[in-house]
């Protein structure tokens, strides 16, 4: 398990090797809360400039512009506000986050910090996954030291700005990630999508207005804070500001979360050098899927050799997406039905329901692929996937159903030699191999 | 309201509408037509099914017309190729894990997704892959539920949150295994069934109706429900002279409750065909000896002959008749005999408020949009369901306060903005406070509450713009309700409106169709002859001793104890085998239409009641038609002036009866003596902190009710029983104890 930066200092990584980095002690020691002073001296609108001339885009998996998501939240309103953090991390292949959590739990509690005091936010969630409810534990002590310190709770630093945290866990659920299915679940209900607009900036939690940011996107505010936005940015591209973290999985040799600044040049170099190259010598670079299981993978051939940048435009541009960055290697050992059909049950497990094409849709997918695995291909099987795929993609209630129809139909798209060989075997028995 | 308006283009056509209005409406209005499942006007968006796609200028991809509000310069189309994959498309999905089994389903016909299906004709099924099945099961023994065939459009989960306030249902399960379940597997709610009512599909099915007929063999018959007197319009499914089923119409067009029933209107019909109702006249010949079937002839002649020989004749109507009838007992205390006393049983006298009347009533649509209801007693959930859940969604979709003055607490009191909980039988004191502010310190004493809460309520009401509705219970006596009766005019706001929630399906029509009468007791007292028209209640029996009258006429349904004393029995028609109105609650006459045949040898009471005043020498003019009998009635109460039947044609638009307005009158004596009387209880008590269970109204078995078995479960503990697959009527005796396995096989065999 590697975890380190390539192409830039550690910024999300500066405490990951850090004995007792998780605490306040190292955590002042190494700069930590000097950004929270800094923008306790500033005004509202600056912060929110510093962070929208950062080019910061949501880590969570959309990307969406943080400053302008921040500069969303109307702060005359006399609602209370809320800034709730998504540590629900359960995109497949995603696993970044809980280095954070574990690691550097102060830099998420400063970066909350500064947008609660640029926001007029006096409430703060930590929304964690139910399988990282180990971390919680972390989490709240260093909460309870920080309230020591008088960084949490009344008259923070000694000025009028109060604010509270809680963390909460959600049970298990994938659409929990989903901002305002989190919301939902948050104030005790089913954790079902809610329609938007409104947007939880405007109507959010309890009808509050709250902005809801990913872990790593607030554990880069202190950062951006300290360095200035600009300077930030220039870490990384125009429109793609500053580092990012990578979870590598697969078939690589050095697996692990890496920290790269946007626009790292080029993916080939990262799988096969940066990575360790291949995990077994003998086996090529089949496919890769870099942004999570939601995106569209990609083919070896539109890797090598192809200078494709690591950040927001260069992935589009290459027929992908960062997503969360859940970078996912795979070789050729691997059949792309079988790993598309353990997403699918992926999907279908967690499709919360709500809606027709998502809910049926799924469910249905997952019947053809067990009778294709179970050797019952059929020649037009592919079509039919791919038809059922249309029919989800941009009429489910909310994205989980869009990112099931693209990692499908990418796979059904990219790799139609995989499934002509399951089609066309009709009726021969078993499916072939495993991974 | 007046709205603005905009431009809003459909497939090519410009049309003006108000702005902000949901797109599907519009669609829909203006004949284009979109497929729709979950969409349910005036229930919270859900959004869901995806059916209602239509594509918009503009925007990225296909939107659900359900959750867009009309803007202006909005370019829609509602039919196109990419359209039509996709609706065909959610189509498909949902038909995917469905049975498909609408031969033996209890909704074929009456189905919306089959309607949409049909609509296209030529649906290929793509799916081969084996279904999710499950079996058919009970949740109730009155709800049945066959989870295959739901499309979780969530609207029973909706109308039981928004409507009821119970919760009962609710998604469990997640993404295919998504199933509508209860909360421990049982359903302990009040019953109502508007969860089934609202099912597009056949996924909760009614199970006192289950597998009896084919909804399309059902003659439907629109009329007024006979419990309660919110007046709910519903629909008689009947064939050959059997009534099946009850439901609300469609949901656009039904009278002032759209598809919401609460369970008597809806389940409580078994008492129509039931074995146990009378098939002939009975005459007792001689006091002490047996009650003998006779024919119609010798019945009348008998009855009319002892009435003649009578001193003091006397008439009692109660207030479960319709207009017609009641109109008739009068004419019959009038013109047969002089000095014959009349009196109206109910569960109290509303004369009072109508006499000091000083704003109008309210309607039920006006309770949705009020922005301040005061409900002053009565147990609102349990006896006018439909005023409940008016005042629920006006709470909970339309922020209205809600200022609950209650001696015990209900499902409605969580959602009262203020619940004003005031020791045992005072709740009369609160409107004192409110008439005389100079005896609100005396009465808050007396109610057990600071002065404040009544300061609280006073301001909300005074700063009320909108609607200001004040409903009031039986608790509230003859000054009280007369006190009540007038408090508008002592009010700034215009806005004013009055509620009384009164207790029978034409208490208020009764009230209007009686003015003059006496106390039954009184009436009862004072009679050596005694023609009743229903029953007395159990207090007012006990306290008649009819035996040791001369002589007492009954027309009734069933040989209740009233009947069982009766000298002469008449067989009358239930309210599913007569024609005429009920007044409402809301001051609507409405009609109640003749289903069936009156069964056996029964006839209407207002017949039956001019049939023996014509004995007696009196001719009415109406010998065989109710629409005649309301035109007398038209002609003799000002309130009904001018009203014909066809008038009251339609249920969508109901007729308000003009009860007249007495505005600036003198209540001071009434108020003077409400304050003796308040004054007069106790200082202190102990409050009634627990909440009763739902039902304990509904779920009571009565003469009517009790004909449906359902209620008898219901009304002893509705036990959960071992097999859900199984009827729980197979599985248990009407007293809740289970059945023995040998008796149980037999009936289920
Ligand atoms: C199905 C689904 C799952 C998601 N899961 C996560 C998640 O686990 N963590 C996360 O930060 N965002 C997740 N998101 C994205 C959130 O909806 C939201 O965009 C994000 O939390 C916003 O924060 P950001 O702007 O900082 O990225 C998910 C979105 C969808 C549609
Ligand atoms: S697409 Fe629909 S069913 Fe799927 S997770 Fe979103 S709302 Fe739920
Ligand atoms: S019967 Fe009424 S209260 Fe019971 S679950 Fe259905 S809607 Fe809810
Ligand atoms: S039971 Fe009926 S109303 Fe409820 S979700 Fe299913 S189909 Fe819709
Ligand atoms: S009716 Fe619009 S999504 Fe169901």
């Amino acid at each position: 398990m590697e975890i380190k930066a390539i192409g830039c200092e550690p910024l999300q990584l500066k405490r990951m090797h850090i004995e007792n980095g998780h605490t306040l002690d190292v955590y002042r020691q190494t700069g930590g809360y000097e950004s929270l002073k800094k923008a306790m001296n500033m005004t509202s609108d600056q912060i929110i400039d510093e962070v929208k001339a950062s080019a910061l885009r949501g880590r969570g998996g959309a990307g969406f512009p943080t400053g302008m998501k921040w500069s969303f939240v109307p702060r005359d309103s006399p609602k209370p506000k809320y800034i709730v953090c998504n540590a629900d991390e359960s995109e497949p292949g995603t696993f970044k986050d809980r280095y954070l959590l574990e690691r550097d739990p102060h830099a998420l509690i400063e970066g909350m910090l500064i947008g609660a005091f640029a926001l007029g936010v006096e409430t703060c969630y930590i929304y964690y996954r139910g399988e990282y409810k180990y971390l919680i534990e972390i989490m709240d002590r260093a909460i309870e030291e920080a309230r020591q310190a008088n960084l949490v709770g009344k008259n923070i630093l000694g000025s009028d700005f109060n604010c509270e945290f809680y963390t909460h866990t959600g049970a298990g659920a994938y659409i929990c990630g989903e901002e305002t299915a989190l919301l939902s679940s948050l104030e005790g209900f089913r954790g079902h999508p809610r329609m938007k607009p409104p947007f939880p900036a405007v109507e959010g939690l309890y009808a509050c207005p709250t902005v809801v940011n990913n872990v790593e996107t607030l554990t880069s505010v202190p950062q951006i804070i300290e360095m200035g936005g600009k300077e930030w940015q220039e870490l990384g591209t125009e429109k793609s500001g500053g580092t990012k973290l990578w979870s590598v999985s697969g078939h690589v040799k050095k697996p692990g979360v890496y920290e790269l600044p946007m626009g790292y040049h080029d993916m080939e170099k990262f799988i096969l050098e940066d990575c360790g190259g291949m995990l077994r010598d003998d086996k090529k670079l089949k496919a890769c899927i870099p942004g999570g299981s939601s995106v569209y993978a990609m083919r070896a051939d539109q890797i090598i050799g192809k200078n494709v940048t690591l950040d927001y435009e260069g992935l589009v541009e290459a027929g992908s997406m960062v997503g969360s960055g859940g970078f996912i290697v795979i070789d050729e050992t691997v059949d792309m039905v079988d790993s598309t059909k353990n997403l699918t049950e992926f999907y279908k497990h967690e499709s919360c329901g709500w809606c027709t094409p998502c809910r049926e849709g799924t469910d249905w997918l997952v019947k053809i692929f067990d009778r294709i695995w179970a050797g019952g291909g059929r020649p037009e099987d592919a079509q039919l996937i791919l038809d059922l795929c249309d029919n989800i993609e941009g009429k489910s209630f909310c994205p989980l159903g869009d990112a099931a129809a693209w990692a499908i139909q990418g796979a059904v798209k990219r790799f139609p030699e995989d499934f002509k060989k399951h089609l066309l075997q009709n009726g021969n028995g078993a499916g072939t191999s495993g991974s | 309201m007046a709205e603005e308006l905009i431009k809003v283009t459909i497939d090519g056509q410009e049309f003006e509408v108000e702005k902000g209005r949901p797109l599907i409406d519009v669609i829909n209005e203006k004949g284009f037509g979109v497929p729709s499942f979950c969409y349910y006007a005036d229930l919270e968006l859900q959004a869901s099914c995806r059916m209602c796609l239509v594509r918009i200028e503009k925007m990225p991809k296909l939107q659900a017309s359900c959750v867009i509000r009309c803007t202006d310069g909005m370019e829609v189309t509602t039919k196109s190729e990419e359209i039509e994959k996709a609706q065909r498309a959610m189509g498909e999905f949902l038909l995917a894990n469905h049975p498909l089994d609408c031969p033996v389903c209890d909704r074929g016909g009456e189905c919306e997704l089959q309607e949409v299906i049909f609509d296209w004709g030529d649906v290929e099924e793509r799916f081969d892959e084996p279904k999710n099945a499950h079996p058919e099961k009970f949740l109730s023994p009155i709800v049945a539920n066959d989870q295959q065939r739901c499309i979780l459009c969530k609207r029973c989960t909706r109308v039981c949150h928004e409507w009821m306030g119970e919760d009962a249902i609710e998604a469990g399960n997640r993404g295919s295994n998504t199933v509508i379940g209860t909360y421990g597997g049982w359903l302990n709610c009040s019953q109502c069934g508007n969860c089934i009512e609202v099912c597009p599909t056949g996924t909760l099915l009614d199970g006192v109706y289950r597998h009896e007929t084919r909804p399309w063999e059902l003659d439907q018959t629109i009329t007024t429900c006979t419990y309660c007197s919110d007046g709910c319009q519903l629909s008689v499914g009947s064939r050959a002279d059997e009534v099946h089923r009850i439901v609300a119409r469609d949901r656009y067009v039904n009278g002032i409750n759209g598809e919401f029933l609460c369970i008597k209107g809806r389940f409580a019909h078994g008492f129509v065909n039931h074995g146990d109702r009378i098939k002939t006249p009975l005459i007792r010949y001689k006091k002490g000896g047996k009650l003998i079937p006779s024919t119609w002839d010798d019945a009348i002649a008998f009855a009319a002959e002892r009435i003649k020989e009578s001193k003091k004749a006397g008439v009692v109507a109660t207030s479960r008749l319709t207009n017609e009838t009641v109109h008739t007992l009068k004419r019959f205390a009038d013109e047969c005999r002089d000095g014959t006393s009349y009196a109206v049983s109910d569960t109290y006298d509303l004369a009072p408020f109508f006499e000091n009347l000083s704003a109008p009533l309210c309607t039920h649509k006006e309770i949705r949009f009020a922005e301040t209801i005061v409900v002053i007693g009565g147990d609102v959930d349990e006896e006018q369901p439909l005023t409940a859940k008016q005042i629920r969604q006006a709470v909970r979709n339309g922020g209205a306060n809600l200022i609950l003055v209650n001696d015990t607490p209900s499902r409605l009191s969580h959602q009262a903005s203020q619940f004003i909980h005031v020791n045992p039988g005072t709740v009369e004191a609160f409107v004192l406070a409110l008439a005389d502010p100079s005896a609100a310190d005396m009465a808050a004493a007396k109610m057990g509450i600071g002065r404040a809460e009544i300061d609280k309520a006073r301001e909300t009401a005074n700063a009320t713009k909108g609607d200001l509705i004040i409903m009031f219970g039986k608790e509230l006596g003859a000054e009280a309700q007369a006190v009540a009766a007038n408090l508008p005019s002592r009010h700034e706001n215009r806005n004013v409106k009055l509620h009384p929630l009164a207790g029978y399906c034409n208490s208020v029509g009764a009230s209007d169709m009686m003015p003059g009468r006496k106390p039954v007791a009184d009436v009862v007292a004072g009679s050596d002859a005694l023609l009743i028209a229903g029953s007395l209640s159990d207090e007012e029996f006990a306290a008649a001793d009819l035996a040791s009258k001369p002589f007492v006429a009954v027309q009734e349904l069933f040989l209740t104890d009233t009947a069982a004393a009766a000298d002469v029995v008449f067989p009358a028609a239930s309210f599913a085998e007569s024609d005429g109105t009920y007044t409402n609650n809301d001051g609507f006459v409405q009609r109640v239409r003749r289903a069936i045949d009156p069964v056996h040898q029964a006839k209407p009471d207002w017949m039956i009641t001019s049939l023996l005043a014509s004995e007696l020498g009196a001719d009415f003019g109406y010998s065989f038609s109710a629409s005649a009998v309301f035109r007398s009635i038209a002609e003799s109460h000002e309130a009904y002036e001018g009203l014909r039947y066809p008038d009251l044609k339609d249920e969508t638009r109901p007729v308000r009866v003009k009860h007249k307005l007495v505005s600036g009158a003198d209540v001071s004596g009434a108020v003077a003596s409400l304050r003796d009387r308040v004054s007069q209880f106790p200082d202190a008590a102990d409050k009634i902190t627990e909440e009763p269970r739902v039902g304990h109204k509904l779920h009571r078995v009565t003469t009517m009710t009790g004909k449906t078995p359902q209620f008898h479960l219901l009304a002893n503990g509705n036990p959960k029983p071992d097999d859900l697959l199984v009827s729980p009527l197979f599985q248990f005796n009407p007293d809740g104890s289970p059945k023995k396995e040998e008796e149980s096989e037999v009936a289920a065999g």
